[in-house]
């Protein structure tokens, strides 16, 4: 299909691109849902910020985030704290939502997307590259980084009152870690990545047809 | 001009565009995307079916997640039991309006909107209607973006868990309602992505084709 002609995902217009792109937005004419944003420098900013994803990823993973003291007791949590508690008790369900949406589901974005953006910096489209995109696009939803993060400041709030609460340093690691999340996606748009891929695999096959043809 | 009406379906991962056959059966016949293998429909399929399904089954699960306790705080002076409007409750005593303000809005108001919206979008849909499109498409995109928002309660709640374990002294372990709770934010989540949009702007007269 040509490539100038595109279909709204809200309401099924068809629209007709022009050929030259200026960056910002593109609305559907028809109900105004943003059909794609064109931002040049894409996968280059897309690039430096989730390897900064990564590395604020880790660091929030590493420290803990809270130090709850109560008449001399003091208790720690980290990421995988309430995990355990949870899994210890056997409310396997839960255990296993808030491990998927805090750490598996948002660590897997990352990692898949590095994998995916640094070999197009470098000019190489990587053999899996459908695949990588294609998760991406499947698990974003279920990564829940921003609303743990007010369920983090919710619970604060609600403890501060029995005993003193120290935040750690991977509390900012991941405050930190939030904002630079919410910029990566407001970036974020998988039409060039895909038009890149489609040449590729096109270039792919017409290598391999001039080659069976000697 | 719709994309259907030229026999193009978008593939739901890359929006790729595919012809398909001119004598279409409905909504069930399917095609491959060239560019990354993805299923392509016309429309999601049975996608007024399983929205309903699914936005039933959350109304279910709403029923115990507000009856039965989110946690339960076990100090030597017994157990103490917390439902989510006995925690809206506990902020408005205690003064942090804004706190049980957004609890409130969280786990309480958005499920039931969420959950309002969908039954809405089901029946006008099915009932062929063809006037308001802007304004239910806008509640539609509410669904999508409020919708993991309700997950806040949980992770408080897990978050408590993990903070207040001092053995004997006090404790704090989930209770049924938290896990009633997170089966109604996945279940209306899973109903907001099983309904297909683009049927609000369709004529009537294809749905049932």
């Amino acid at each position: 299909m040509s490539r100038h002609l595109i279909s709204c995902h809200e309401c099924d217009e068809l629209c007709t691109l022009p050929s030259v792109l200026r960056p910002g937005r593109y609305k559907c004419p028809n109900c105004g849902h943003t059909l794609f944003r064109h931002s040049p420098g894409m996968i280059e900013k897309l690039y430096a910020i989730h390897i900064a994803a990564l590395i604020l990823f880790l660091l929030s993973n590493w420290f803990p985030f809270l130090t709850f003291e109560v008449l001399g007791n003091s208790s720690e949590a980290n990421f995988t704290t309430a995990v355990q508690y949870l899994y210890q008790e056997q409310d396997y369900l839960l255990a296993v939502a808030l491990l998927m949406t805090t750490i598996i589901v948002p660590s897997i974005r990352i990692v898949l997307i590095l994998l995916l953006v640094a070999p197009l910096h470098h000019g190489r489209v990587p053999r899996f590259a459908p695949y990588y995109l294609k998760t991406i696009e499947e698990i974003t939803p279920w990564g829940m980084l921003d609303v743990f993060l007010v369920g983090v400041l919710v619970s604060i709030v609600k403890l501060v009152k029995m005993g003193s609460i120290i935040p750690g340093t991977s509390l900012w690691a991941f405050a930190a870690l939030i904002l630079v999340l919410a910029y990566g996606q407001t970036i974020f748009d998988p039409h060039p990545l895909w038009e890149r891929i489609e040449k590729a695999q096109k270039e792919g096959e017409a290598e391999r047809f001039a080659k069976a043809r000697g | 001009m719709r994309a259907v009406d030229r026999n193009l379906g978008s593939c739901p991962v890359c929006h790729q565009l595919v012809r398909f056959p001119k004598q279409r059966r409905a909504q069930e016949n399917y095609a491959l995307c060239p560019r990354c293998g993805s299923e392509v429909t016309l429309r999601k399929p049975a996608s007024l079916q399983n929205t309903l399904a699914l936005v039933i089954a959350s109304i279910l699960f709403y029923v115990p997640a507000n009856l039965l306790p989110m946690m339960h705080v076990h100090t030597f002076a017994g157990i103490q039991s917390d439902t989510i409007m006995s925690g809206v409750l506990y902020f408005l005593e205690t003064g942090s309006y804004l706190i049980g303000f957004v609890i409130f809005v969280a786990s309480i108001f958005v499920p039931i909107l969420k959950m309002l919206i969908l039954l809405y979008l089901v029946y006008s849909v099915h009932q062929g209607q063809t006037t308001r499109q802007k304004e239910r498409r806008r509640l539609y995109l509410l669904t999508e973006v409020i919708g993991r928002w309700s997950m806040v309660d949980v992770y408080v709640v897990s978050i408590m868990i993990a903070l207040v374990h001092f053995g004997g002294l006090s404790e704090i372990r989930a209770g049924m309602g938290a896990l009633f709770f997170l089966l109604v934010v996945i279940f209306t989540m899973l109903a907001a992505m099983a309904f297909d949009p683009r049927l609000i702007w369709d004529t009537p007269k294809e749905h049932h084709a």
